[in-house]
């Protein structure tokens, strides 16, 4: 049970607020809030969306500009590492390997031009 | 008491006993073992602790055909009623899947269409929880007539009272149209939505494809947009919804209760979280939790369309709309489903007099055939005329880029903004330099002795006269450039000021967005 204080249209009234839990227990009401989005936790950055496909093909999610690449055909790589940087629409976007294996196509170079769809690398 | 009475109050009670038992005990422990509730434990779990009171327990189909009369279903499938959620009313219809599968029949329709119209009378929110097999096929037309019922009532009571779906089951044919007509859907992971099942998939198009892949919640969460929050089970999906309801008036015509959460200001964080350099990218997650009230803010869709974020949060207890281009996923661009998305949550907003809060770093419209095919035109419109229509408060911040086309279309000065921050680092401009240099400098750069040098000259002074705020706040276009330690304190004030905004829109029947 918490205390709210609560104005409706200047008017001011005190309330007992409880949340009622799914199973019939009661929680406080800030218990139900969302959880905040652990800071700065680096999520799969760019591609990830449309990247993971189910033979590990990671797609450029935008037309741009190779800018860097990290890594080589044949590296091994753990999900989420960068594999090589887009430049693209005013970004430097770090594409991610989507799972862990090895890097069986990786052709660009930096400097290469890509298209929205094309094929980065792939990762098995 | 006499016999008569012992009589009438035994029949009662059998009636009473009959409605309880629903589907029959096999046929509750087969949804049970499924890891579903019943629909009135649903209604349970949705509503404040025993405030559910449940209305029409006895409405029966009347068909006969096809041997209907002989298993007559005391109830027909659906409980309906209402009850308190925060202490606030609320009415709702939850199917029942052991009576009949959940099927949709004339009376079953009705008592639908007798909750909605007591939610419109009484102002108050109404959910939707779905879980059926479709129409009743033995009613015929007269079923999908009742489906007809619901979407008039959905549509009618667009925008006066927050409608909300949840889907706990099947849900499909005409039966989604109901839900996608509401403001937002809820689906748990072993629900599916579709228009044509895997069997019909199967038999028209020779696509073999299981339920799940083509309508399941991961689907409609993130590649369709369909869905705007997906939990994995009952308790949590209705916790889910109650949550949602916090941030909701009542109605068109009601306020947003007021919750003071704890208010510490992060503002000094968000020079740490954003790179000053904006080819770096950055989860603008951090810098909405930064701002608004500790854990309030309540993310919308967070798997579609992820270059755009959209919830709702509180700044000083009061609930705001936020949407914020996202650097993380396709540097935040906006393309079809972005504009889509923005939208439809802008307009949300507008309806029950939330303000918005728009967080702006958008390098362009994303370019390409794709795109252009796809009719990034109209969907880019939508935003546009969203933005413009909304008269709501409207509060933007220019963090690092707004460029072109993109910057006018979130939440402009000139498209009705009523207040635009922007920090020292945003680059205000019509295109990035290299794309200005190019056009404009074209003929002085092949007139050069040194072209390359004449690019970087021209590129650095270009650079230097736009890439900041200061043009646009001097042409009026932002209001204020404020220091990131400011910001928290500077949108709260002008969400202050603009508390008792009144601006209308001129009579018209409705306007045409481009849909």
């Amino acid at each position: 049970m918490s205390k709210y204080r609560i104005t409706v249209e200047g008017k001011t009234y005190e309330m007992d607020v409880e949340l009622i839990g799914a199973n019939g227990s009661v929680q406080p009401v800030a218990k139900a809030a969302p959880v905040v989005t652990a800071p700065a936790a680096a999520p799969a950055p760019a591609a990830s969306k449309t990247a993971a496909t189910s033979t590990g093909a990671v797609i450029a999610p935008m037309p741009g500009t190779i800018l860097k690449v990290l890594k080589v055909q044949g590296d091994s790589v753990k999900a989420g590492e960068v594999v090589l940087v887009l430049e693209a629409m005013k970004m430097e976007n770090e594409i991610v390997a989507p799972a862990d294996g090895t890097i069986s196509i990786l052709t660009l170079t930096a400097g290469s031009t890509v298209a929205g769809g094309d094929l980065l690398f792939e990762v098995k | 008491m006499d016999s008569m009475w012992q009589q009438s109050i035994d029949r009662l009670n059998s009636r009473r006993e009959a409605v309880a038992a629903a589907g029959g005990a096999d046929r509750i422990a087969k949804q049970h073992s499924s890891g579903k509730l019943t629909a009135r434990e649903r209604m349970e779990a949705l509503f404040d602790d025993g405030t559910f009171v449940e209305l029409n327990d006895e409405i029966s189909s009347r068909c006969s055909d096809f041997g209907m009369d002989k298993k007559k279903r005391i109830g027909d499938g659906v409980v309906t009623g209402y009850g308190y959620i925060h202490g606030r009313i609320a009415f709702a219809s939850s199917q029942d899947f052991t009576v009949g599968g959940g099927s949709l029949g004339e009376a079953h329709a009705m008592k639908i269409c007798r909750a909605m119209d007591k939610a419109m009378e009484m102002k108050a929110p109404f959910i939707s929880i779905n879980d059926s097999g479709g129409a009743r096929i033995e009613e015929g037309i007269d079923s999908l007539s009742g489906y007809a019922d619901i979407f008039y009532r959905n549509t009618i009571a667009s925008g006066v009272i927050p409608q909300i779906s949840v889907i706990m089951g099947p849900c499909a044919g005409g039966a989604c149209y109901s839900p996608a007509i509401t403001d937002f859907i809820f689906m748990t992971d072993y629900s599916q939505m579709y228009i044509t099942g895997p069997a019909v998939v199967k038999s028209v198009t020779g696509e073999e494809i299981t339920s799940a892949a083509l309508g399941g919640a991961s689907v409609h969460s993130s590649t369709s947009g369909v869905a705007h929050f997906v939990y994995p089970d009952d308790l949590s999906c209705l916790n889910g919804v109650r949550q949602l309801l916090g941030y909701l008036p009542q109605s068109n015509e009601d306020y947003t209760l007021t919750v003071p959460g704890r208010t510490v200001d992060n503002s000094a964080s968000l020079s740490d979280i954003v790179p000053a350099d904006s080819k770096k990218a950055y989860d603008v997650r951090n810098v909405i939790n930064s701002l608004v009230d500790e854990n309030s803010f309540f993310e919308i869709q967070e798997s579609f369309a992820r270059n755009i974020i959209i919830g709702f949060a509180r700044i000083d207890g009061e609930t705001i709309g936020i949407i914020a281009n996202q650097a993380l996923y396709m540097a935040g661009s906006l393309e079809i489903n972005a504009s889509d998305k923005a939208s439809r949550f802008i307009r949300f907003c507008d309806c029950f007099d939330i303000p918005l809060l728009t967080l702006v770093d958008v390098p362009a419209f994303l370019p390409g055939s794709q795109q252009e095919h796809g009719g990034i035109i109209r969907h880019g419109a939508k935003l546009l005329y969203a933005y413009s229509e909304a008269t709501v408060p409207k509060v933007s911040l220019i963090m690092r880029k707004a460029y072109g086309g993109a910057y006018i279309a979130m939440n402009s000065k000139g498209t009705g903004a009523d207040v635009v921050y922007a920090w020292p680092v945003a680059e205000i401009a019509v295109m990035g330099a290299s794309g200005a240099v190019s056009i404009i400098g074209k003929k002085a750069i092949e007139a050069a002795e040194d072209p390359a040098a004449k690019r970087e000259e021209l590129l650095s002074e270009y650079n230097d006269k736009f890439m900041n705020p200061y043009i646009a706040a001097e042409h009026g276009y932002v209001d204020e450039v404020i220091l990131p330690e400011e910001t928290r304190t500077k949108i709260a004030s002008a969400f202050k000021m603009l508390k008792t905004k009144d601006r209308t829109l001129p009579y018209k029947k409705h306007g045409n967005i481009p849909l």
